[in-house]
């Protein structure tokens, strides 16, 4: 930790300072970050069964415990008593060692999350934070990357067809969507000038990046759930399909293992995107000028970042009740075709605001709404806008072109009378359908009558 | 300089472990367990640098080398399904032997060589790290080196387009779509509403069973064709006795299947 | 922590100064095969081979036209010493465009018809597929070679004018890969052209580790990867040569492996043989040149201090070299594996110009490299020609009796296999001339004694193809196709070439000679 509190002050480095954090309060932060996520996930299950039973109209678990709350921990003490089953086909070594890859990756990158101000904690001064490194946010999408080996080794070893195509989906699918979420954090790093989180929680000082960087975040939330393989990306297991996907021949313990792994994950990224475009541990704005910024810094930043954490969470649970699965094909092309592509160009974009603003495109200043801008930067935006503008007009005109088109094709079919041969034949393709009048207005619902509705009740 | 002890602790861990990763790669009989093991030896190497100091280049080695490439590497085993062992016959006799010999040759030469030099003092991570680690990286890569970095974009362009050159099915004529096809079907007049589907029993339900025409046999188009071509066709004979005895039992015997079963019995 | 924290670390960043009037030429034919690209991905397949055949000529054109109108005057060390122009880089660069442009040349040939000759109409479909069928009845076209072509010049360009190890290294790859690619997307016998492909990636990529591993033992030594820095530490590090000598020994298996040296020439007869034949035409000359060059200044500029470590060495290859090539070629029976042996002896020849180690050992290899590009491309041209039942005919029996038959070919031919061997009046007889006294000159008699002995050697070969030529009965159905005007022009400069280099070498010579000089 030494060699960390030596660094040169440049915005490389980390700001929080380890410099009073001793070897054993650091074990103690660590095991405190493991208790709270595995504390969270417990909660999380349970908050995602209640509020999905809230959605489809229904109680959701609501017997074991006070408001069902126990629910998840006597599932999970009946997943250990279970039989561990392993298939005779299943390569032992690696079927073993896929959950375990799973479930210990899934932890290693909280390390890295500030997760509240710097407090006083057994005498010493130390942040709300394990560790932090220049590199700190790409070591998240390592961790990730290694953390794929126990998905697609699941899926392999298992030496079974669903298993297989499971972890095949699943590497693809996390590899393709690693790169645009790269790509999204690049704007981040741009902006901060730092890969450190507590650098760049620092940098959000005045501003939080949701709004320099919003399609940044609207990228990170798209590839968060696709990296983390959830609805409506939970191709890699998709029951309809493949049965458990990589899942399927696991059991007991290791399939927890599996379970936890997921629900950390989805922990892990969304205390990312915290990090990274909500500031963080830091209060909102409103209540961050309450009282000199009394309630923002130490042990406050743990409640407003554990806020932040569970807005995600929820709207992780959302999505997955509201979301059909999408097809494996229109993913991957939403991955390749869309994201990655026009990220790049967002990437390109930042890079120019940026260097205006830090004044390698010319100095002079503009005043906006009390905040100073420079001219370039507002030149840019304005080309920008500009270029979007002009991209939409074509857009719009050939939407317009195409839609003509399809009327004139339409107008070209032949028109027929579906009651022709007394029976209702639907049109083949050439044809056209004339509704009938007479059809359509009987097809129309009568107008509800009082008297009508009297009759229904009755 | 000196070696704290924490790092030394980490490398006489992490150390064998890489060595037994590359070892793997070499002597594992499974291809999966040949690329796990070089995985590993490259997550190792990367925890090495960060260890030193060069804490992107670890981070970019293991994102890069063993989350996406060793990854991809997987990926292709898995999905050609090369799980049995190599062929392991030497085309040309003593090729092994002769091999292990010129590599020992040539291991003992550069240990020997290394080891015998006198190296001069290090400059010291403090100068290299001055910019912090990143920016220093950056400097070098945009600066000294800009002219290799950018000439790698060549490399890369040639890569993408000798893999769609060598690996990339042109498509020459557009993708039927469902509704292409089911315009073809009306056109040809065959199976209009699609092929039928296989057939399901109360105790069996299987793409290999075939299901029943109107008159009790058994229809061989709604079996996948793959199946057909293999002769996996599965026979009906004895589900559709289960499953009129169930509807007998549970008195929902149709009159038709009773008449069928009639004539059967006749 | 304050405000100031925030400035970014970079913002006294002063970026690397490029002169671009001495890499014009490069980044022509680098932008022109990006051009390449986007012509394949966005104009319709019926046009992209005229625009295609446009564009890379008119590129490697322009390139040369800068190269010696504009650049010859800039000559400089630029982008931080990573890129050296100076006399052997431009003269270098300017060979492997011109015989660029003549290679391709032969390359676009299409005997008049829509379809490639050379090239598969699609490189994916495994051989004999019906998918292959339907993307020759589809009019499917590979027109992604001619940006491979300029691709692998860009490389060829850089290769000798690297300034570092890293730089030498990038363009090794860049100058490499499209020639992989291109090395198995043969139209007939593809099987075979796909295992060369295989192989030549294969040892290629061995090759390039070797290279790595030697620049890493050597900026170890040095501390540096700049070949100014290497040559300035080499008489002042000390206590280090158990790691420099390995590491340019190590340096220089990559770069022979390139040449085609023995003991690294494996590849070579079955890349050369598999390939599409204008490609090994095409490979045979520029990549020497590129290589060569490279060799050169690694060895002269770098490593000159250590010349004492590796000089006997290279020797001992060089000799090998023309030995083992020569009588292998006795050997073969098959034209383009002969040829294949033929560059070996060749690359062996050049080599013992190298040993010569001053300005007349630089101006004697680049002008045997000169020489045997063109003599080569036009070979290779010319077998292309030479087809039996749609197949290439290449084996030696099957031009049994070419003479007859078509006497232009097989005339033409024959001169260039009298060049090769080195008979006055052709080129060949100018450059063994040039480079056997540069050895004579520079204690290498030894070299040129073994190098004369080679050459009656191979002179016995290339006679034995000419007599098979003229005084055998035809057999079989070998027919001799038409040229278009590509191959015809390209045929025709390479033979010109070799007449006018064996005629009047002086103007060349003097050039080589006066572009002999390295930048330090």
């Amino acid at each position: 930790m030494s060699t960390l509190a030596a660094l040169a002050a440049t915005t490389d480095n980390p700001v929080a300072d380890f410099g009073d954090t001793p070897w054993w309060l650091s074990l103690v932060k660590a095991l405190l970050v493991f208790v709270f996520l595995l504390i969270n996930t417990l909660l999380v299950i349970w908050f995602e069964r209640r509020v999905i039973g809230r959605m489809q109209q229904r109680p959701g678990p609501n017997r074991a415990g006070p408001f069902g709350l126990l629910q998840t921990l006597a599932d999970g003490v009946k997943l250990a008593l279970k039989e561990d089953i392993v298939p005779k086909a299943a390569d032992k070594i690696m079927f073993w060692a896929a959950p375990a890859i799973a479930g210990a990756m899934a932890f290693v990158s909280f390390a890295i999350i500030p997760m509240g101000g710097t407090v006083w904690m057994f005498g010493h001064k130390t942040p709300l934070q394990l560790t932090d490194t220049p590199i700190a946010t790409l070591l998240v999408l390592a961790v990730a990357g290694v953390g794929v080996y126990g998905i697609v080794l699941a899926g392999w070893s298992s030496g079974s067809t669903y298993p297989l195509l499971g972890g095949l989906r699943s590497s693809a699918q996390v590899i393709s969507y690693e790169i645009a979420m790269g790509l999204a954090l690049v704007a981040v790093f741009l902006y901060a000038g730092s890969m450190s989180t507590s650098q760049i929680v620092f940098a959000q000082n005045d501003l939080w990046y949701i709004v320099p960087a919003f399609f940044s975040f609207v990228v990170y939330v798209i590839t968060m759930v696709g990296e983390t393989n959830r609805l409506p990306f939970d191709l890699a297991e998709g029951e309809g399909e493949l049965t458990g996907g990589f899942h399927t021949e696991y059991s007991s313990l290791k399939f927890a293992m599996f379970f936890l792994g997921e629900y950390v994950n989805m922990f892990t990224v969304s205390a990312l995107a915290t990090t990274l475009f909500l500031g963080g541990p830091a209060a909102p704005p409103g209540i961050a000028a309450i009282g000199d910024g009394m309630l923002n810094g130490g042990w406050w930043g743990l409640l407003w970042f554990v806020v932040k954490l569970w807005l995600f969470m929820f709207f992780f649970v959302w999505l997955r009740g509201s979301l059909p699965r999408v097809r494996y094909d229109q993913f991957m092309r939403l991955g390749w075709k869309v994201l990655i592509p026009t990220t790049l160009v967002w990437v390109v974009m930042v890079a120019f605001i940026r260097a205006a603003e830090l004044g390698f495109l010319g100095d002079s200043k503009v005043s906006l709404l009390g905040r100073d801008f420079p001219r370039a930067t507002l030149f840019i935006i304005a080309c920008i806008a500009l270029a979007v503008l002009v991209a939409a007009w074509f857009y719009d005109n050939h939407q317009v072109k195409r839609r003509a088109e399809l009327e004139e094709a339409r107008a070209m079919d032949e028109e027929i009378d579906p009651f022709a041969g007394g029976h209702p034949v639907p049109p083949l393709p050439g044809q056209r359908l004339v509704e009938p009048p007479l059809a359509l207005s009987a097809a129309r619902p009568a107008p509800v009558t009082d008297s009508g509705s009297e009759e229904n009740r009755g | 300089m000196t070696v704290g002890g924490a790092e030394s602790a980490l490398f006489w861990i992490a150390g064998p472990l890489a060595v037994a990763g590359a070892l793997a790669l070499l002597f594992a009989r499974k291809a999966v367990h040949a690329a796990v093991g070089m995985a590993t030896a490259m997550i190792v190497l990367g925890i090495f640098y960060i260890a030193q100091q060069a804490e992107f280049l670890g981070v970019i080695q293991i994102f890069v080398y063993s989350g996406a490439v060793m990854m991809l590497f997987l990926f292709v085993i898995m999905l050609i399904g090369v799980d049995s062992s190599d062929s392991l016959v030497e085309t040309i006799r003593g090729q092994r032997w002769a091999g292990l010999l010129l590599a020992a040759g040539l291991a003992a030469i550069t240990i020997a060589g290394i080891g015998k030099a006198a190296f001069g003092t290090p400059r010291g991570l403090a100068e290299a790290n001055k910019d912090g680690n990143v920016s220093g990286a950056a400097r070098l890569i945009f600066g000294d080196y800009v002219w290799a970095f950018e000439a790698t974009s060549a490399l890369l362009i040639t890569a993408a387009l000798g893999a769609m050159l060598l690996a990339h099915r042109e498509r020459l004529t557009p993708k039927a779509t469902q509704a292409d096809w089911s315009r073809e079907r009306i056109r040809s007049g065959e199976n209009v509403a699609g092929l039928p589907a296989p057939g399901v029993y109360a105790r069996h339900n299987a793409v290999d069973t075939p299901a029943l025409l109107p008159d009790g046999s058994p229809a061989e188009l709604s079996i996948s064709r793959v199946l057909r071509a293999r002769g996996q066709v599965g026979t009906t004979g004895a589900l559709t006795q289960v499953t009129q005895e169930i509807e007998h039992e549970v008195g929902d015997e149709s009159d038709e299947q009773a008449t069928t079963r009639k004539d059967d019995d006749a | 922590m304050t405000a100031a924290l925030s400035s970014v670390p970079a913002a006294d960043f002063v970026a690397t100064k490029v002169e671009y009037a001495a890499v014009l030429p490069m980044f022509i034919v680098f932008g022109m095969a990006l051009v390449g690209v986007l012509v394949e991905a966005f104009a319709p397949r019926r046009v992209r081979y005229p625009i295609q055949l446009v564009l890379t000529l008119g590129g490697l054109v322009a390139a040369f036209l800068v190269l010696v109108l504009y650049s010859r005057d800039h000559q400089a060390k630029t982008a931080g010493g990573a890129i050296v122009i100076d006399g052997p880089a431009l003269f270098l660069q300017g060979t492997v465009l011109v015989l660029g442009a003549v290679g391709l040349l032969a390359m676009a040939e299409r005997l008049d018809s829509a379809a490639p000759d050379t090239f598969t109409q699609s490189g994916s479909a495994v051989p004999g597929s019906p998918q292959e069928a339907a993307a020759v009845r589809m009019g499917a076209t590979t027109t992604e070679v001619f940006p491979l072509v300029l691709f692998a010049i860009s490389g060829m360009m850089m290769f000798p004018a690297a300034g570092d190890l890293l730089t030498m290294f990038v363009a090794l790859e860049v100058l490499s890969l499209p020639l992989y690619i291109l090395t198995g997307l043969a139209r007939r016998r593809r099987l075979l052209s796909q295992e060369a492909s295989l192989k030549y990636f294969l040892l290629g990529a061995f090759s390039s580790a070797f290279f790595l591993f030697g620049s890493a033992l050597i900026y170890g030594f040095a501390g540096s990867v700049r070949f100014g820095e290497i040559a300035k530490a080499v008489p002042q590090v000390g206590g280090m040569d158990s790691i420099a000598v390995p590491g340019v020994l190590l340096i220089a298996v990559g770069l022979l492996f390139k040449i085609g040296a023995v003991p690294f020439h494996s590849w070579t007869p079955d890349v050369y043989q598999g390939a599409p034949t204008p490609v090994t035409g095409f490979m045979a000359a520029c990549t020497k040149i590129a290589a060569f060059g490279a060799l050169l200044r690694v060895l002269y500029v770098a490593f000159e201090g250590l010349r004492w470590n590796w000089q006997p060495v290279v020797a001992v290859v060089a000799a090998l070299t023309m030995i083992v090539g020569a009588v292998l070629s006795v050997t073969q029976t098959d034209v383009k594996r002969l040829l294949a042996y033929s560059s070996i002896t060749h690359a062996g020849f050049v080599l013992v110009g190298v040993l010569a180690m001053d300005r007349t050992g630089v101006s004697s290899t680049m002008f045997y490299l000169v020489a045997y590009g063109f003599s080569t491309i036009a070979a290779f041209a010319l077998i292309a020609l030479v087809r039996s039942s749609g197949s290439e005919a290449t084996h030696l029996s099957q031009w049994a009796g070419l003479g007859k038959s078509s006497p232009v070919l097989a005339g033409a031919f024959s001169f260039l296999m009298l060049a090769f061997a080195g008979i006055p009046l052709t080129s060949g007889f100018t450059a063994k001339f040039a480079v056997f006294g540069a050895a004579i000159a520079h204690d290498g008699t030894w070299l040129a004694v073994i190098g004369v002995l080679a050459s009656a050697v191979t002179a016995f070969v290339y006679v034995r193809v000419i007599v098979l030529m003229y005084f055998s009965e035809p057999s079989g159905d070998t027919a001799v196709l038409t040229p278009s005007v590509l191959t015809s022009t390209a045929v025709t400069i390479g033979v010109a070439a070799t007449l006018l280099l064996g005629i009047v070498p002086s103007p060349l010579l003097d050039l080589a000679h006066d572009s002999s000089l390295f930048l330090p």
